[in-house]
């Protein structure tokens, strides 16, 4: 395997559980995910040699995010049960009221805001960052975070009344 | 616990770490993909006009505050021309196809052809701009002109950065020719550009899932040719198109 091969299969397994997460929380698919995550590092890989002493794993994230509200048109749909893994025994219940109440929330939001939900809250990314890798201006990250936390903020207190009660 | 903290928990404790795509099947497809940008790259003028080519010429090099080089371009240097697709370094402009620069500040490049395309894009107190000037292909009478991303400075003198022409075919054949890509690392990179004959009214580049509006303006001598640039802060220069569409003013593809 070429220098720059193994440099990618090492960068690959390293980023992408996070990917696919991300993915995730943006289409509240997993079959979704795993495909977006995919084409982000066939992406990342076919500029591997322009991109791999940059910031490889920002290129990545960026093409994923872009390539994720580029193509929805469709809401998010609810997470289904019997895809939750196993291996984590007991915290099993936990996961999917934990998944059922993240998908409900990011749900109620556009693709955009949700971009920018991920990207501030999951990434930790600055504001100034999510607008250049999102291609609008920090007012619009701003005002598009605000609103999507409003959003959050009605649409939470029946799903947290919920999980207070278990 | 804020929404947002639980927010924030929420999208972290539901990662799954063991979540692993198949590396050999990424791999693959990304070279094929590497491969198609290559050809890509070479233009979406090998959809319409067979064969076309590059002629680079200086690439000025300077920043804002360097002595200001201004590429005065040859009359023409043109790749010479190969049976359907070219090679991927004709494809892009880029120093190492650069024929020896004849550089100097007030000798004026080739005369443009038509108005000169001020895009507004500023490279300290120089400006792109971009303009057709005529270039000869032996044997192909029918290539007469190539399209040029120069800047023009204070005084008004403008100097050519890149050129690129068709080596074969038609420069008036419908559809798209070639596309210019500055690969230099140059403050002054030019925005990607290029030209398409026909009654585009919107040109919409594609990379890495984005579409990319172009910026256009018809050209002077005849309507029909519609120069094209894309916005360096939406395109970076020198990042290779996946794909490019025109559309005309009803939204039919061209």
């Amino acid at each position: 395997m070429a220098r720059g091969d193994a440099e990618f299969v090492e960068f690959a397994r390293a980023a992408s559980a996070r990917l696919v997460h991300a993915a995730f929380l943006m289409t509240g698919d997993h079959h979704q995910a795993e495909d977006a995550a995919q084409t982000a590092l066939v992406r990342t890989y076919a500029s591997w040699s322009r991109i791999h002493d940059d910031d490889a794993y920002g290129y990545a994230r960026r093409t994923l995010v872009n390539h994720l509200v580029d193509r929805w048109r469709r809401p998010m749909r609810e997470y289904p049960t019997d895809e939750v893994p196993e291996q984590r025994g007991a915290d099993v219940a936990d996961d999917v009221t934990t998944r059922r109440w993240l998908v409900t929330i990011l749900g109620a939001l556009s693709p955009r805001e949700r971009a920018i939900v991920v990207l501030r809250y999951y990434f930790d990314l600055p504001e100034a960052q999510v607008a250049r890798e999102l291609a609008v201006s920090v007012g619009t990250v701003k005002s598009t975070s605000s609103r999507a936390l409003e959003k959050l903020r009605t649409a939470a207190p029946r799903t947290v009344d919920e999980e207070a009660r278990r | 616990m804020s929404e947002l903290d639980r927010l924030r928990h929420a999208m972290r404790a539901t990662e799954r770490p063991d979540a692993m795509l198949d590396l050999d099947t990424v791999m693959r497809a990304g070279r094929r993909l590497r491969i198609r940008r290559r050809v890509a790259g070479g233009g979406a003028a090998t959809l319409v006009a067979g064969v076309v080519a590059v002629a680079a010429v200086a690439v000025g090099a300077s920043g804002p505050g360097a002595p200001a080089p201004t590429g005065s371009a040859p009359p023409v240097a043109v790749a010479p021309p190969s049976g359907g697709r070219m090679p991927s370094s004709l494809a892009s402009p880029s120093r190492e196809a650069t024929p020896p620069p004849t550089i100097a500040r007030g000798v004026p490049g080739p005369k443009p052809l038509g108005q000169v395309v001020d895009t507004g894009v500023k490279h300290g107190t120089d400006r792109r701009v971009y303009y057709f000037v005529r270039v000869t292909v032996p044997g192909q009478p029918k290539v007469t002109m190539g399209l040029a991303a120069g800047r023009r400075a204070p005084d008004g003198t403008v100097g050519t950065d890149i050129l690129v022409n068709d080596v074969e075919g038609a420069d008036r054949s419908p559809g798209f020719h070639q596309i210019g890509y500055d690969e230099s690392s140059s403050a002054a990179a030019a925005p990607t550009f290029g030209y398409f004959v026909g009654p585009a009214e919107r040109i919409i580049g594609t990379v890495d899932g984005r579409q990319i509006d172009a910026r256009l303006s018809r050209w002077s001598m005849d309507k029909q040719v519609v120069i094209f640039w894309f916005d360096p802060a939406t395109l970076t220069p020198g990042e290779r198109l996946d794909g490019i569409v025109a559309r005309d003013r009803d939204g039919r593809r061209l």
